[in-house]
């Protein structure tokens, strides 16, 4: 995975992007929380084979999340809305920040690294992958290799979208379970943190934070 | 350098997110474009020999636009302010986040790219990148390589000077000045994984806020 401190600060550029008005602590803290939450699915993978980048990094929680949310913040009668009833209006905006911080911030950035995630976890088991360019050459025309599509061996259209296995066969590397080898190891086995890996998820680490300071240094309408 | 379409979408991000009360249509527009303004320096590049990434990415341009803005709308009786004057208060912080949206988007989304930026271009010479990684490890410690020893005055790696190190855009894909013709041309909108899912992620939150804005105007 880009590290969690990459999807946090990535998480903080949209927050602060999606939010109006004063953006206080613990309304970031709350955020910081839901975003790294789904890491936790690498500690499952201790029990549970190929867990971690499928049990909780995939498309279909927030699917249903946000169905959910739309059903109990939008549809129902406002009154009976259980999150506004417990929560208040902020509580709504911040669920909603936080499934888009979510989506964006988490699933879909994890979606683009290593692996990928498994996208429709527990209905279609099958990690897959973004990665590939697009752009517009003068002698090729439109490049686009996100998804390929290919002539098979029998004749037949094969689309490649980036399918790399299945929960079976596929291990995504992490701190808690840095291999997917099953016996004990005869000497510790090295476990890497990491922070940025790259150029641009450092870029991304500094990104929120940057954008949350500056905020800060700046003057309300009222005050000015 | 990363394609200009990720500087635009940061710089909408930036623009979403430090516009405040001055957020509207044209103001986030410009906040936008001012990210992509330092892309331009391609063009000067079919004149200047190694001008990509050199003479509009340097940070003595944004550095000087800092020095009279803050002397305009802060030092300056602010009743005396050109810039108040002339556009008010939105027009006050759409400058300042415009300045952010050119130094941070345009031009140090490009310095943490393996392309490089030329940060001080007219008075030195060298264009610095930041590349590496940093992890903690439990064998080794902290690995951090993004900074290093070099034999530039800033401590980043360096991939060259204007003289020997040529930024391949669209616009001037071969070294030195001048307009070839008969060569590939390739404009990369997005050139891998990630770029796109912040392109998306930039779209979604641009429309996700005039949406807002939209249906809160009808109330």
């Amino acid at each position: 995975m880009p590290s969690t401190t990459v999807h946090a600060g990535f998480a903080l550029l949209l927050a602060a992007g999606l939010w109006r008005g004063v953006l206080d602590r613990r309304v970031v803290a709350v955020l910081l929380a839901l975003v790294a939450f789904p890491e936790i699915d690498s500690a499952a993978g201790l029990w549970l084979d190929g867990a971690h980048r499928a049990l909780l990094h995939n498309l279909t929680l927030p699917l249903l999340a946000g169905l959910w949310l739309y059903w109990d913040t939008r549809y129902r009668d406002s009154e009976r809305s259980w999150l506004r009833g417990r929560w208040g209006q902020r509580g709504v905006t911040v669920a909603w920040v936080a499934l888009f911080v979510h989506v964006f911030a988490h699933a879909l950035l994890d979606y683009a690294h290593l692996e990928g995630i498994n996208a429709f976890y527990p209905v279609y088991d099958r990690f897959l992958r973004l990665e590939g360019e697009l752009a517009l050459s003068t002698t090729d025309g439109i490049v686009q290799t996100f998804v390929d599509v290919d002539v098979g061996a029998d004749g037949g259209e094969v689309t490649d979208v980036g399918a790399t296995g299945t929960t079976a066969d596929t291990h995504v590397a992490n701190p808690v379970e840095p291999s997917d080898t099953v016996e004990e190891p005869d000497e510790p086995v090295e476990r890497l943190f990491p922070v940025a890996e790259s150029g641009w998820q450092l870029f991304l680490v500094l990104a929120g934070p940057f954008v949350l300071v500056a905020r800060r240094f700046q003057k309300r309408r009222d005050e000015a | 350098m990363a394609p200009t379409t990720v500087n635009v979408a940061v710089g909408a991000l930036f623009a979403l997110a430090l516009l405040g009360s001055a957020f509207d249509r044209r103001s986030v527009l410009v906040v936008a474009v001012a990210a992509a303004v330092p892309d331009l320096d391609a063009v000067l590049g079919l004149a200047v020999p190694g001008a990509t990434n050199a003479a509009f990415h340097t940070l003595l341009l944004p550095g000087a636009v800092f020095v009279a803005l803050y002397w305009d709308t802060r030092y300056r009786d602010p009743d005396r302010s050109w810039l108040r004057r002339r556009w008010g208060w939105d027009g006050v912080r759409v400058a300042w986040v415009a300045l952010a949206a050119y130094a941070v988007a345009g031009i140090g989304l490009d310095l943490f790219g393996p392309g490089g930026v030329n940060l001080l271009y007219p008075v030195h010479d060298r264009f610095y990148a930041v590349v590496g990684r940093l992890l903690l490890s439990t064998h080794e410690g902290v690995i951090l390589t993004f900074v290093e020893r070099g034999e530039g005055l800033l401590w980043l790696s360096s991939p060259g000077t204007t003289a020997n190190h040529h930024v391949e855009t669209w616009v001037n894909p071969t070294p030195g000045p001048g307009l070839e013709t008969g060569i590939e041309r390739r404009l990369t909108i997005v050139e891998s994984g990630w770029q796109l899912t912040v392109v998306g992620a930039a779209v979604a939150a641009v429309a996700v806020r005039f949406h807002l804005s939209g249906t809160a105007g009808e109330r």
